[in-house]
This record gives C-alpha cells, sequence and structure tokens, in this order.
C-alpha cells in the first residue's frame, strides 16, 4: 500500500464514487422496474457491464496492483451505506466483480487491451452464479430441490429435454461474458481517450512501484 | 451462525436477534417495512409446498405437501435470520466508524477514498446529470453513440480535473495516508466481559446447531 499516493487514493474514491452513483441511482431503477424475483437476465448485466466500466477505466489512472479491487471495496461500502442500499447480494456482488477484474490483471502482469476485456468477461459473468450462490446462502439446500423441480416441470411444460435448461444457463452466462468484455473493451478505449483529452498519458508500467 | 443452524434453532436465533434489535437497534428493523423484503420471505414458504416433496394434502384444486411447506419454513427462517443479522450490522455501522477501522488496520488511504467518495457522491452526480442536460440542450441526443461517447469522455474527465483540486487541498494540508500512527482502540474491562459473553453465546450455538 506504501506505492499508493494521496492521488492514487483520491483516484480510487473518485471511481468507487462513480460506481456508486451508477448503482444507488440507475441501480435502484432497475430494480423497481425489474423486481429480482422475476428478473434474472437485464439488471445484473446492465449494472455489471457499467460497473466494470468504470472500475477498469479507473484502472488507467492508477495503474497500481489491486487499484480495481480497492474501487469495488469502497464502492461497496458506499452502497452498503447508502438508504435502502444495505443488501448482501449488491454488495457480495461488487466485491466478487472487482476481485476477479483484478486476478485477470494481475495474470496479465502488465496492463493489455485482452486483460481488461476478459476481467471484464468474467466480473459480469460471475452475475450468473452468484444469483445461484447467494438463494442457496439465503435459503439453504431446500433451495437445490426447488430450482431441481421447477426445471424438470418447466421442460415438462414447454415439451423440451431436462438439458434445454443447462442449454438455457449457457446461453445466458454467454450474454454476460460478451456484456462484459464490452464493458471491458470500452474502458480500456474510454481511458485512453480521456487520457489524451486531459493531456495525460497512462504510466507506463515500469514507472509504477507495484 | 444462521447458515448452520436448522429447525427451531434457526427460529430461536431469529428471536434473539429480533429481541437484540428492539433493545439495541432498531435501525436495523426498518427492514420490515419494505414489501420487498417480506416478498423475498414468503416467496420460500409459497412455492415450498408446490415443489418440494410429494403432494399428500388436497386443498380445492391444489396438491400440497407438507414436508415442502415445512422445507419452505425452515427456508424463509433461514433467509430471515441472516437478512435480519446483515441489516442490524450495517445499521449500527457508519461511515466515521469505517473510517476508523481501516485507520485501526493500517489502511488510513483506503478509509480516506471511502470517506472522500461519500461526500462526493452528490457533486457527481451533479456534474454527470449537468453533463447530460448540455448535451441535450445542444441536440447531441440526435447521434446517440456520439452523445454517449461524449457524455462519457466528458464525465470521466471532469471527475478527473475535480480530483486534482481535492489532491491539492491534501497537499496543502501535508496529508500523507503512508504516514501517522494509527489511532490506538480503548479496550476497558466492560467491552473484555462483552467479547468473552458474545464469545460463549456463538460457541455454544455453533456446537448445537452443528450436533
Amino acid at each position: 500500500m506504501s506505492s499508493y499516493t494521496v492521488r492514487s487514493w483520491v483516484t480510487i474514491g473518485l471511481f468507487g464514487a462513480l460506481w456508486a452513483v451508477v448503482e444507488v441511482t440507475l441501480g435502484s431503477y432497475l430494480h423497481v422496474i425489474f423486481p429480482s424475483q422475476a428478473n434474472t437476465f437485464l439488471t445484473g448485466v446492465v449494472m455489471g457491464g457499467i460497473g466494470v466500466a468504470v472500475a477498469l477505466t479507473g484502472r488507467h489512472f492508477v495503474p497500481n496492483r489491486g487499484s480495481v479491487l480497492l474501487i469495488g471495496v469502497v464502492t461497496a461500502l458506499l452502497k452498503l451505506l447508502s438508504p435502502g442500499g444495505a443488501r448482501l447480494g449488491p454488495f457480495v456482488a461488487i466485491i466478487m466483480e472487482s476481485a476477479l477484474m483484478e486476478a485477470a490483471l494481475w495474470i496479465a502482469c502488465t496492463e493489455h487491451r485482452w486483460a481488461f476485456i476478459v476481467g471484464g468477461a468474467l466480473a459480469v459473468g460471475w452475475n450468473l452464479p452468484h444469483k445461484f450462490i447467494m438463494m442457496r446462502l439465503l435459503y439453504g439446500k431446500g433451495i437445490v430441490e426447488m430450482y431441481t423441480k421447477m426445471a424438470q416441470d418447466g421442460s415438462q411444460m414447454l415439451g423440451l429435454d431436462t438439458s434445454a435448461a443447462w442449454l438455457i444457463l449457457a446461453i445466458l452466462l454467454l450474454v454476460r461474458l460478451v456484456a462484459g468484455a464490452i464493458g471491458g473493451w470500452g474502458a480500456w478505449e474510454l481511458g485512453g481517450a480521456v487520457a489524451r483529452r486531459l493531456g495525460r498519458r497512462s504510466p507506463a508500467a515500469s514507472e509504477v512501484s507495484r | 451462525m444462521a447458515i448452520l443452524v436448522e429447525g427451531w434453532w434457526l427460529a430461536g436465533l431469529a428471536l434473539v436477534e429480533v429481541t437484540f434489535s428492539l433493545a439495541w437497534g432498531r435501525g436495523g428493523l426498518r427492514l420490515f417495512r419494505r414489501p420487498r423484503f417480506w416478498a423475498f420471505i414468503l416467496t420460500a414458504v409459497a412455492l415450498g409446498p408446490f415443489l418440494v416433496g410429494e403432494p399428500d394434502v388436497t386443498l380445492g384444486p391444489l396438491r400440497l405437501s407438507r414436508e415442502g411447506f415445512t422445507a419452505g419454513l425452515e427456508m424463509a427462517g433461514r433467509a430471515f435470520a441472516l437478512t435480519l443479522a446483515f441489516s442490524l450490522g450495517i445499521a449500527s455501522l457508519s461511515l466515521s466508524d469505517v473510517v476508523a477501522v481501516f485507520d485501526r488496520l493500517g489502511l488510513r488511504g483506503l478509509g480516506f477514498a471511502t470517506a472522500l467518495a461519500m461526500n462526493l457522491l452528490g457533486t457527481l452526480r451533479e456534474m454527470a446529470t449537468v453533463t447530460l442536460q448540455t448535451i441535450w440542450l445542444r441536440g447531441g441526443m440526435r447521434r446517440p453513440w456520439t452523445a454517449l461517447r461524449l457524455f462519457l469522455i466528458t464525465t470521466v474527465a471532469n471527475t478527473l480535473r475535480y480530483g486534482d483540486e481535492v489532491v491539492s487541498a491534501a497537499a496543502v494540508r501535508a496529508f500523507d495516508p503512508n504516514r501517522g500512527q494509527p489511532a490506538s482502540l480503548p479496550l476497558r474491562r466492560a467491552d473484555l466481559w462483552l467479547l468473552a459473553l458474545l464469545a460463549g453465546c456463538t460457541a455454544a450455538l455453533l456446537a448445537v446447531g452443528v450436533r
């Protein structure tokens, strides 16, 4: 942490706040329009995609190791402390998304466009298992039996094979991965465009003590 | 603990949580005013009799399972206990507590970033709104992609410019997150007694729940 300067912490705070603004405003609207009980698709993809774009754009300006995770921690805390935002699900989702982005960037070692794309895809892809993991955590083992029965009854009602449920899940995951990849790619482009606009250049990897 | 215990112990745990919040922190009980919380809890009770176990009771046109109803109740109880525990914890947390904890852990910078972000939430929201309205008034929405690009670049650029001002303000005050000793935590005898009591209760409940 000693490699972080005041400017690094300020930038982390600012991008954490930007992500939190999106979560608190747009997230609240989307959760009202599409309640979580009825929606497993749109809200997570939209919020995840935008969050990924904001956090990874922040990485452009704080290229220290761990900065994306710290942006996520700040966002999660703001979401938690905001009125009506004290919910376990979004808190865990934000932390996990930022941890996955950080892991992808850590494995890549240096800043590359593909690392942003892979990190973004992994982060938004997390939204799908997140739903099931949180349900298992909150409701206990009974939820597994419930989901299995629902999948069986649904496939029977629609005249489909049970394996169609897996196909649907695979498609949902693929859409999330694509949305996340677009978010990561967008962050790379946006970070570069803003750096050019402000006459800044992103510090080279050798200039940053990690 | 709510994840580990089952059956009546879960109900007991929920009762302890409600009693605790009534006595010390009613803020956590605001959760009960939200229809979404009840919809979330009651979904399990409503779906359980249809989806878990074999139907053994007929109620008009509906064939229900008693085993499913019990399982649904238990699921709802677990979700209730976990959500309430989380809500109680958060209700007693404030920004200054979070900053103090980070400071204590030697993460003064993270505490600074969190406090800064909390204070700038309104400013950033205002900044983004003004940018959007400016683009709108200048007819930018006729080309949505260009408008989106302009909006994002302007918002992020303005945010960073604002950050420069904060950095200057911190510099003139000689603020350095990497220096300084963390504030000492005053631990009194009563705190130690409370810690011991909580540890004992947790161990006892865990032992009973796991068994």
